[in-house]
């Protein structure tokens, strides 16, 4: 009889309280039936806010996993993260170290200036690491490099403007294509739904700026908004209008917000009132305005690194 | 014999930190002598919106951090609409203070669960809660299963408490709905309503988790309590305006002295900034930082931090929840590593009980936002407080574009290095005294620290707190 992982740990979690399970008898049996050939995650931040985990941390689906919690226990060994490992120091650098079959997870720009020290992740023999160079060593070894957020896909506001700190997307700072899950922050559907995947081996496919297709491709966002061709609004303030006028990014960029909509689903930015910012785009923030200008898109510059993808 | 402890990353904690502490015997017991805080990430946001667009100010401030985002978009419209000035709609108001609570809430929780609690109790048994420093446990069995159901828990709860944020902002972390002149988002009845609900829901968890948790584990861990006080110095700004003039506030603003019993008013010129020891030039350690742009520095003699040290009459200042409340005269039980979480969560459940009363004056349909044109020139601070502490954003606008901006925010207090007077920064100060049982596993280091809350993303962006011959009138 064959019978799927999930329903044997069911069975377990139902059997566990007469087996004297406990909590932590049951992850770790998770986590013996786990695919030993699975590879495991690495997460780190670089020049960034780490708004894109507390969008990850905000996941919630129908189906498994169902929650931020339920990746992190059932669908991916994440070896660090720099905002939810338990450890600290020494030990949590160790695991860095010697980790192999894994999927590097970056999030937040890559800064050069001074060397690279403008941003050290951690020290390693008594010596602070710049981050530039962790990115480079470890993607070097890594089964994928996944960009979490417009920062790491292309530079984003991290290198907006000046960038005294000379901000780089992850694919510039590596010479290697990245998958990008560009937003700023990205729906924790897009990371989640990305992620798993390639933990199963899967192929991704990736449009002309490394996005998955299957997320991001495809349509306009015009084309499912429901304010589209609902009069035109003039000012910030009015409800239920189009946008356009006032900048929203909704003709050019591609984002399933419309339809995937924000914080399951209480809201999005365009219903909220707000035009479209475009932020999963390679130029997000634009050099002079975050809004698209009439005639085109708002030029390149905004986002330092391009950060293209070839799938 | 004097050891030197790194501990390079600390975790759990916003952004990049790293810790040095001396540790050696005192009275025979190992404790820290001395400690040097590290913020070692760089980000230069102040010169980044130079000739920007300054009514975008609060889009682009807000990514300075993705836990606390909301207070830097309330901020950065505050200082634009002092900059015009501008009288936004009352529902404006109520709806950004809303949304600033919930944001608290939310950054509250996830404070106490998945940035301190491992710091108390072992996690999960799996990456990434292992490896993880397996010493001073006095929470286990059963009462540490219990706990780790709640850090669980918590994450739902600050998915919920997002969400709730994001009734009426559109989308958490990083609201479009921040704008001068108001807020973006004409609410609704629904919106009310559902907002409303998830109140009830997060109320419950405060009330039945997080408020009894954080007595639970100061009960096991009694001696913190006393350890980890620092200096005894709070500072607030004060924040969430209750009249249209905003003059009257939820939290007010002050000052409190080591050994004080009373608030002081607050006065933003006894402000500075001091960099000796910060990898920024020397040079623009004597002039007023909002005529002065500051160049990053490295390597520089003497420097180990991204961070400046922000100064109030010349002495280092603690802000966060515990300072709000303590200023506010709504937590008077002391200043400790305890007490910074009770005043935490006292401060969520204060906030979660006064969100009804703020519903009750939404009136759904109405206006929202007041036509807001940039001006040509001028200078305006908008001052606010965000989870951690006090927050304030600095402008200049010259020929309708951002001339210059600058942000001090709590953080840059809280983890300052040492000043000019080699005086070291309020967590700096507060490790001294501190226990450390296991030089390699310096979890109480951790405790302190974490007490703290710290953000390094709000910090390290280049903080100068604003010198102004005005007086600030919020």
């Amino acid at each position: 009889m064959r019978i799927s992982r999930r329903a044997f740990l069911r069975c377990c979690a139902l059997a566990s309280a007469s087996l004297g399970l406990g909590p932590k008898e049951l992850t770790d049996l998770e986590k013996a039936l786990a695919d030993p050939g699975a590879p495991s995650v690495l997460w780190l931040q670089g020049s960034g806010c780490s708004g894109c985990t507390i969008s990850f941390l905000n996941y919630i689906a129908p189906s498994e996993p169902v929650d931020a919690a339920e990746v992190l226990i059932r669908s991916a060994n994440l070896l660090y993260h720099p905002t939810l490992s338990a450890g600290a120091g020494e030990a949590v650098v160790a695991e860095v170290r010697k980790a192999s079959n894994y999927i590097l997870l970056v999030e937040g720009g890559v800064p050069t200036a001074f060397g690279g020290h403008a941003c050290a992740p951690w020290s390693d023999g008594g010596r602070e690491v710049p981050f530039l160079e962790a990115v480079r060593t470890l993607a070097e070894k890594a089964r994928q490099v996944m960009c979490v957020g417009t920062c790491a896909a292309y530079g984003g506001i991290s290198a907006m403007g000046a960038n005294p700190a000379a901000v780089k997307s992850v694919s510039e700072a590596i010479g290697k294509s990245t998958i990008n899950v560009s937003g700023c922050p990205p729906h924790p559907n897009w990371i989640v739904e990305t992620l798993v995947p390639l933990l199963q081996g899967k192929a991704v496919t990736l449009d002309g700026r490394g996005r998955p297709v299957s997320l991001y491709g495809g349509r306009r966002m015009c084309d499912d908004c429901p304010f589209h061709g609902r009069g035109e609004a003039r000012s910030l303030g009015e409800r239920g209008r189009c946008m356009e006028a006032l900048g929203c990014w909704g003709e050019l960029g591609s984002a399933p917000c419309p339809t995937t909509q924000w914080n399951n689903r209480v809201n999005w930015c365009i219903a909220a009132g707000s035009p479209c910012l475009g932020c999963t785009d390679p130029t997000f923030p634009g050099t002079t305005s975050l809004l698209r200008q009439r005639g085109g898109g708002r030029g390149p510059g905004g986002g330092r690194g391009r950060g293209r993808g070839r799938g | 014999m004097p050891t030197v402890v790194t501990i390079d990353p600390v975790t759990r904690l916003e952004g990049h930190l790293r810790a040095d502490v001396t540790v050696d015997a005192v009275d025979g017991k190992q404790q820290v002598i001395e400690a040097r805080l590290s913020g070692t990430s760089f980000r230069g946001f102040e010169t980044m919106l130079v000739g920007r667009d300054p009514s975008e100010a609060p889009h682009l401030t807000q990514r300075i951090c993705g836990v606390c985002s909301v207070p830097h978009g309330v901020a950065a419209a505050l200082a634009l609409e002092k900059a015009a000035p501008s009288t936004i709609p009352e529902n404006a108001r109520v709806l950004r203070n809303l949304v600033l609570g919930a944001n608290f809430i939310q950054s509250h929780i996830l404070h106490f669960y998945q940035l301190s609690l491992l710091d108390y109790v072992g996690g999960p048994g799996m990456p990434p809660w292992e490896p993880q420093w397996n010493t001073d446990r006095r929470i286990t069995g059963e009462d540490g299963a219990r706990l780790v159901d709640h850090y669980k828990a918590a994450l739902q709860a600050v998915r919920q408490t997002n969400e709730m944020a994001a009734v009426f902002a559109g989308r958490q972390p990083h609201s479009p709905a921040f704008v001068p002149g108001g807020f973006t988002n004409v609410p609704t009845m629904d919106q009310v309503a559902a907002f409303r609900k998830y109140g009830g829901i997060i109320a419950d968890f405060l009330r039945r988790v997080y408020v009894p948790d954080v007595d639970f584990v100061a009960a096991r861990y009694p001696e913190y309590n006393q350890l980890g006080r620092g200096y005894g110095s709070l500072l607030a700004f004060g924040g969430f305006p209750l009249d249209a003039a905003g003059k009257g506030l939820f939290f007010s603003g002050g000052r409190m002295t080591d050994g004080g019993k009373e608030s002081q008013p607050m006065s933003f010129e006894a402000v500075t900034e001091q960099v000796t020891h910060s990898w920024y030039d020397n040079g623009a350690a004597n002039r007023h930082p909002s005529n002065g742009a500051t160049a990053a520095v490295y390597p520089k003699e003497g420097a180990y931090s991204w961070l400046k040290a922000p100064r109030y009459e010349g002495q280092p200042c603690e802000t966060g929840p515990l300072a709000r409340m303590t200023i506010g005269g709504h937590y008077r039980k002391g200043i400790s590593v305890h007490d910074r979480h009770r005043a935490r969560a006292a401060e969520a459940l204060k906030i979660v009980e006064t969100l009804p009363g703020w519903l009750d004056e939404i009136k759904p349909g109405e206006a929202v936002y007041s036509r807001y044109a940039v001006p040509a020139e001028a200078e305006a601070a908008g001052l606010t407080e965000a989870p951690r502490g006090a927050l304030g954003h600095w402008l200049k606008i010259r020929q309708g574009k951002i001339a210059h901006y600058q942000v001090v925010t709590p953080t840059c207090w809280n983890a300052s290095p040492r000043d000019d007077q080699h005086t070291p920064g309020p967590i700096e100060k507060a490790l001294v005294g501190t226990p450390v049982a296991d030089p390699q596993q310096p979890v109480e280091v951790l405790r302190v620290v974490h007490s703290f809350d710290p953000c390094l993303a709000c910090a390290v962006h280049v903080c100068r707190p604003a010198n102004t011959a005005r007086a600030i009138v919020l």
